[in-house]
């Protein structure tokens, strides 16, 4: 197996997506044939409440370069309010983020709707192309003998 | 302040022989001149072993869940950071107000070696918001102590001298979860610390899973931490817990405009309800 070094790095993004609006979206964008870049690992969760904000440093931890949580927009929450509270609570972890050393860009959030396969594409392309910029992650990676 | 003393072993005293109280919580005297520790007094001739000085450093609150179950009423010394961890408590769905007999006692800081105690500097509540009894006169509150300033300097580093001050610090630490125990907000029954089978979370002891635990565990109680500063206080390697505490709540304040945590037993707190309103930063 070919060594990953400087030359050949690629991105690593894990993705958490609402089943009832963003991974249909995505879903939607695979229908339509649009283009998104292989970096992201979607992980399908029934509500973007259900993303435990433990999930992003075990993201971190587990050797990912960014994460990303996707839900419904706010109003659109197929249990009426899960994505009100993940606002809250995401709004809260990313500072919490920040100010525990990890750099402003690696965890990002998104509302993207069942139709908005486009969204979804130029959210991908863009979170992708953030974290290429700020190059691998060391930060909050367990060793590699740990793995 | 032995005049407190000596009205709060009266009061304790007549307390437990009326059968008002089966217990009563309060602090009692060490080897040591300036140290004292916690002291439950079961009986009215154990009020006589009762001490309140400048050296009563523990927050008590916590040891009122040994009565959680109990059909008496137990009896508890507050000051202003006991009384809103007891409502904390009683918030979360711990304790029930009917069966607490709270003396207040107003509290004007106290020592640690020789000095203002650390969890005391940036004190707002002196006095007990919620109290049965008053011992003493109350004391004048201190004037916005600047509570947040730690907070602010370590903002204003690089992202990496963030990180790496974070890392050093929690590669002292040894996992005792003394913090936990301590605090008044974790108080669940089971810690997420316990549950071995979840499969994402690590039970390794080394730097990076010290953080991981420290940030949850910060996280967890950042919308309910009351900054009483009892964790940091109890650590014994030293990290400084407090200012992981008070970036959550001065963020919780000023995303979500809540109140400070334990100045009432609501049990609404920022992350267990929501605003339609709330901040848009993810559109």
């Amino acid at each position: 197996m070919a060594r990953i070094d400087a030359e050949n790095w690629e991105p690593k993004i894990l993705a958490f997506c609402c089943n009832w609006c963003t991974y249909t979206g995505a879903d939607l964008a695979g229908l339509n044939r649009m283009k998104y870049p292989d970096n992201i690992r979607i992980v399908r969760v029934p509500c973007s409440g259900r993303v435990n904000p433990q999930f992003i440093l075990r993201g971190f931890q587990k050797g990912y370069d960014g994460v990303l949580v996707c839900g419904c927009h706010p109003g659109d929450c197929h249990y009426t309010s899960g994505n009100y509270f993940t606002r809250r609570r995401f709004l809260l972890m990313k500072r919490l983020l920040e100010y525990a050393g990890i750099e402003t860009g690696r965890f990002q959030a998104r509302w993207i709707s069942g139709a908005e396969a486009a969204k979804f594409r130029d959210t991908v392309l863009k979170v992708t192309e953030e974290i290429r910029a700020l190059g691998p992650n060391h930060r909050m990676k367990e060793a590699d003998d740990h793995e | 302040m032995s005049d407190v003393q000596n009205t709060l072993r009266d009061r304790v005293r007549s307390l437990l022989a009326e059968g008002k109280i089966s217990c009563f919580i309060g602090w009692g005297p060490t080897r040591f001149k300036d140290r004292t520790i916690p002291k439950f007094a079961n009986k009215p001739e154990d009020a006589g072993e009762l001490v309140y000085n400048e050296h009563c450093l523990s927050n008590l609150a916590k040891y009122a869940l040994d009565f959680q179950f109990s059909a008496e009423v137990a009896g508890i010394a507050v000051r202003g950071c006991e009384s809103r961890a007891i409502n904390r408590l009683i918030a979360d769905g711990r304790l029930t107000r009917s069966k607490l007999y709270l003396v207040g006692i107003p509290c004007e800081g106290m020592l640690e070696n020789g000095s203002t105690a650390e969890k005391c500097a940036f004190c707002r509540h002196r006095n007990p918001v919620v109290y049965d009894e008053l011992i003493g006169e109350p004391v004048a509150e201190q004037e916005n102590p600047p509570r947040f300033e730690q907070v602010l300097e370590l903002e204003s580093a690089s992202s990496e001298d963030r990180y790496d001050f974070w890392q050093r610090e929690f590669a002292k630490c040894i996992r005792c979860y003394a913090c936990r125990n301590a605090c008044p907000a974790c108080n669940c029954m089971e810690c997420y610390t316990e549950q071995y089978r979840t499969g994402w979370q690590g039970k390794q002891a080394n730097t990076l899973e010290n953080s991981v635990f420290g940030f949850t565990r910060a996280y967890h109680i950042g919308d309910r931490c009351i900054e009483c500063g009892e964790c940091e206080r109890v650590c014994p390697m030293g990290i400084p817990l407090m200012k992981l505490n008070r970036k959550l709540v001065k963020d919780v304040e000023s995303l979500f405009g809540s109140e400070e945590s334990g100045l009432s037993d609501d049990a609404s707190h920022a992350l267990g309800c929501y605003d339609k309103e709330d901040l848009e930063e993810f559109m």
